[in-house]
């Protein structure tokens, strides 16, 4: 990979990330409804609210509104929650670590169960087994997320009492080490599942699209024709090659996986960024909405850039674009 | 075989991945033994569900309902209201009403101490009202700052609240949900907002505070020294479970004991299962006597004819709202004022009956006649082109949509369109209360425990502003305004039950809005728990077999 190629993709994330802040905060001081009013509470009266915009700094203009707010970030300050009164960054700092852990661990269940399903599809094409694999893959893309969690919830946590219902550890437990561990595990199995099926589903097909293609082509008649057995043909020269799309589409699924990621939280009471995001929502929290945007979207985009780079590394064909 | 880093990397994760599959699998078939033995460790400690994360534990700065929910266990108020609404002792052991009714001495409980073990004095109510509840608690501003003069704490155990003019309904404004008492000795030259015991808070209250890991639970447990009294439960955990449905989920898995509300679908589930209780009841910490109704905006001349807003009222049958959309969780409402505040409420008034017939002839004669396609077009109507059909807007908070849904259909029997637009309750509040862009809408008004308190708002003139769940329906007369000053400053209850029935006929006869249903909650409860008392303070007296 060339120094160039890495200097002008780091450039780009700036401007990449201004616009998305930009962006976010146009959206949130556009759309309806007032803030003072979720905000404070009812039952004030009007003195109080003009008291409380005040406080918020809304009885400035937007862009004065819009001039400390990229002064407070490029300072690295996010501000102070108007509903917690706290720091955005403890607040979200203290969420970020269960929504990371969910989605780690749902994308690890995705890839350990779509990349053996697609090779199996693409073994034989078209077969009874391809068509299985093709008809769950479409299932699982088409049921919505809080869907499958409530079905989940009521098959298997209700039904079975195999995993606990809702949260991240057992209420008031003091567990520790390897306990904690495994309750932690109890607790993330359904949302993880929950979270994974629609990317699990886009996996095996990219899987087993990319691997069908990558067996049409020369190379692999040549190792064919050298001897080497079919197993060696799928994994050692087929495989690796029919990875590189699914590592592309891996990077632009984050932002994805972070949105169902809402959804999921909400549905099984776990304690992470997404749910904060909807109530800072609700409650036109700005400042923790705002640094919300602003983490996610370096996070997107710097899942992006880790994906061009990877893929850069791997197929040196990429820099040149 | 040397193997492509890719797929080195690729087994590398798949065999961490089984591992973690692995352990979840193996805890996951310990599962329900684990369960049984997370009921016994957790013994008498009840886990209750909580909708929202509080963010913060200071009920004094906010009238937020979800950090009422969650700190009110932990504060007391100078006293304490149960289900009936008489205020009984609880920081304050007595007090005296002197000088007309303009004046109230308070004699503080003595003995009493924060959860640090610091004495609390009238010092600390003083504090309480002038810098945290006036400022900060919109409700407790919006309705004591006009009339309160001052308070005095002339000595360390009496507090003197001095009014402009006789006030009534004060007592009512003095439990933990309207004015909790917070420690002057932690706020005190502070910002209240930011002050670092709104998280790690110290109250007088029956729980003390123990941990809170935010978005997951807190976890409080029974204070020895107070001075109710040491409850019964060793500690509560609250649970943060945003989704109505997982919570009653967690219920029946017998992972949470107690739910502030069950959802309307759910109850019937809930009502087969032995192993739960229901109860149901008008208050709740995040608003009390709540009445679903229907406000007319009066600035707008398709309901401005007091006719056509009769017509209306008729036109709906209030008890296809109770079955069908509040899902039996009330009951119809047969007067402005709440049945549950009992002294005030009025009983036999003249509510429009159904009546669609009489509702038909009532629009007809008001210049809105019936047309083939159905909907009724203007005739001669005040301040309305002649032709124009009868397309009402009518604004509605999303969570209510199915009452929008079901008037729509009420009214369509009457050749009145209904265009129902949900809004998000952000958008909701600015659109009908301050830009007051809407014909028709619903909001449920919770009248709390003294109708100065959450029925004068949405009837007097001074009400009239960008105010959530003020006067929505923009309503003007002197003598409903002079009806409650007179009513805030009597100070008997017969003097006053007499100008609320005043009040209730007028607003009555003058239809400014719709009282459709008393909503009630459904409270439910793990079958191993008993003795919950209301709002507040609901789990100090109760007790959880282990």
């Amino acid at each position: 990979m060339s120094r160039r190629y890495l200097v002008r993709r780091l450039l780009q994330v700036i401007p990449t990330v201004l616009g998305i802040v930009l962006v976010g905060f146009a959206l949130v001081h556009l759309a309806p409804g007032d803030p003072v009013l979720a905000v404070a509470g009812e039952h004030g009266d009007a003195a109080y609210y003009a008291f409380m915009r005040h406080r918020f700094g809304l009885d400035q203009p937007l862009p004065r509104q819009l001039v400390t707010f990229l002064g407070r970030v490029a300072s690295g300050d996010l501000g102070f929650s108007w509903v917690q009164g706290r720091s955005t960054w403890a607040l979200i700092g203290e969420r970020i670590p269960a929504t990371l852990l969910l989605g780690t661990a749902s994308l690890l269940v995705a890839l350990a169960v779509a990349l053996p399903l697609g090779v199996a599809a693409a073994r034989r094409p078209n077969s009874a087994r391809d068509a299985t694999i093709g008809a769950v893959a479409l299932l699982l893309f088409s049921a919505p997320a809080f869907w499958l969690a409530q079905l989940l919830i009521l098959g298997v946590s209700v039904g079975t009492g195999l995993f606990p219902v809702q949260g991240m550890s057992t209420a008031g437990s003091d567990l520790s080490g390897v306990p904690h561990v495994l309750d932690v595990a109890r607790h993330l199995a359904l949302p993880a599942l929950a979270l994974a099926a629609q990317e699990l589903a886009v996996l095996v097909r990219l899987t087993r699209s990319g691997l069908i293609d990558e067996l049409e082509r020369d190379h692999i008649r040549t190792a064919r024709a050298k001897g080497a057995s079919e197993r060696a043909v799928l994994l050692r020269h087929a495989f690796p090659r029919a990875l590189l799309p699914v590592l592309t589409v891996l990077g632009a699924r984050i932002g994805h996986l972070l949105a169902g990621a809402v959804v999921v939280e909400v549905v099984f009471g776990w304690p992470g960024a997404g749910r904060l995001l909807l109530t800072a929502l609700e409650t036109r929290d700005i400042p923790v909405l705002l640094g919300l945007f602003f983490i996610v979207s370096v996070t997107v985009v710097g899942a992006n850039l880790a994906t061009d780079l990877a893929h850069a590394a791997v197929d040196p064909r990429v820099q040149l674009d | 075989m040397r193997r492509h880093p890719a797929v080195r990397h690729l087994a590398g994760r798949l065999a961490a991945t089984l591992l973690a599959a692995a352990a979840v699998s193996c805890a996951g078939d310990a599962g329900g033994a684990d369960r049984a033995q997370a009921r016994s460790i957790r013994g008498n400690v009840l886990v209750a569900a909580i909708t929202s994360d509080p963010g913060h534990l200071n009920p004094a700065i906010t009238t937020n309902g979800g950090v009422h929910t969650a700190a009110d266990l932990l504060y007391d108020g100078l006293v304490s209201l149960g289900d009936d609404l008489v205020p009984r002792p609880a920081l304050a052991a007595r007090w005296a009403v002197e000088d007309g009714g303009a004046r109230y001495r308070f004699t503080l409980r003595r003995g009493v101490t924060w959860h640090d073990g610091r004495p609390f004095t009238s010092a600390d109510v003083k504090f309480s009202f002038d810098s945290v509840l006036l400022r900060f608690h919109s409700r407790a501003r919006a309705s004591l700052g006009p009339v309160l003069l001052r308070i005095d704490a002339p000595d360390d155990s009496t507090v003197v609240f001095q009014f402009r003019r006789p006030y009534a309904p004060l007592l009512a404004q003095l439990d933990v949900v309207e004015a909790p008492i917070v420690p002057r000795h932690r706020f005190a030259g502070s910002d209240p907002l930011r002050n670092p015991a709104n998280l790690a808070p110290v109250g007088t209250g029956p729980f003390r505070f123990v941990s809170y890991a935010h978005g997951a639970e807190l976890r409080y447990r029974a204070n020895d020294a107070y001075f109710g009294g040491r409850p019964h439960l060793d500690g509560v955990v609250l649970r943060v479970i945003p989704d109505g449905s997982t919570q009653v989920a967690a219920l029946q898995a017998g992972e949470v004991d107690w739910l502030f509300a069950v959802p309307g679908p759910e109850r019937a589930r809930l009502r087969r299962d032995p192993g739960v209780h229901l109860r149901q009841s008008s208050v709740s910490p995040g608003g009390s006597n709540c009445v679903t109704t229907i406000g007319f905006n009066l600035d707008r001349p398709l309901v401005r004819d007091l006719n056509v807003r009769r017509a209306i009222a008729m036109a709906i049958d209030p008890v296809q709202f109770v079955e069908r959309v509040a899902f039996g969780n009330g009951r119809v409402a047969t007067a402005p004022i709440s049945s549950a505040i009992a002294f005030a409420h009025a009983d036999r008034l003249a509510m429009p009956p159904f009546d669609t017939v009489r509702a038909d002839r009532l629009l007809t004669a008001a210049g809105w006649l019936r047309t083939a396609g159905g909907t009724r077009v203007a005739h001669g109507v005040a301040g309305v082109r002649t032709g124009t059909p009868f397309v009402a807007t009518f604004k509605v908070m999303s969570s209510m949509t199915p009452y929008g849904e079901l008037l729509r259909a009420q009214l369509r029997r009457v050749g009145i369109d209904l265009r129902v637009i949900p809004l998000e309750p952000a958008v909701f509040a600015q659109s009908v209360f301050t830009a007051r862009d809407f014909d028709l809408s619903i909001a449920p008004y919770c009248q709390g425990p003294d109708p100065q308190v959450g029925v004068q708002r949405m009837l007097v003139s001074s009400s009239i502003a960008p105010v959530p769940f003020s006067n929505m329906a923009g309503y003007r007369s002197r003598t409903m305004d002079s009806l409650f000053d007179r009513a805030g400053a009597a100070l008997e209850v017969a003097e006053r039950r007499r100008i609320y029935r005043e009040i209730q006929e007028l607003a009555v006869r003058d239809q400014p809005y719709v009282w459709l249903v008393e909503t009630t909650n459904t409270h439910a409860y793990s079958a191993r728990c008993s003795g919950f008392g209301v709002a507040a303070h609901f789990a100090a007296a109760a007790s959880c077999a282990r």
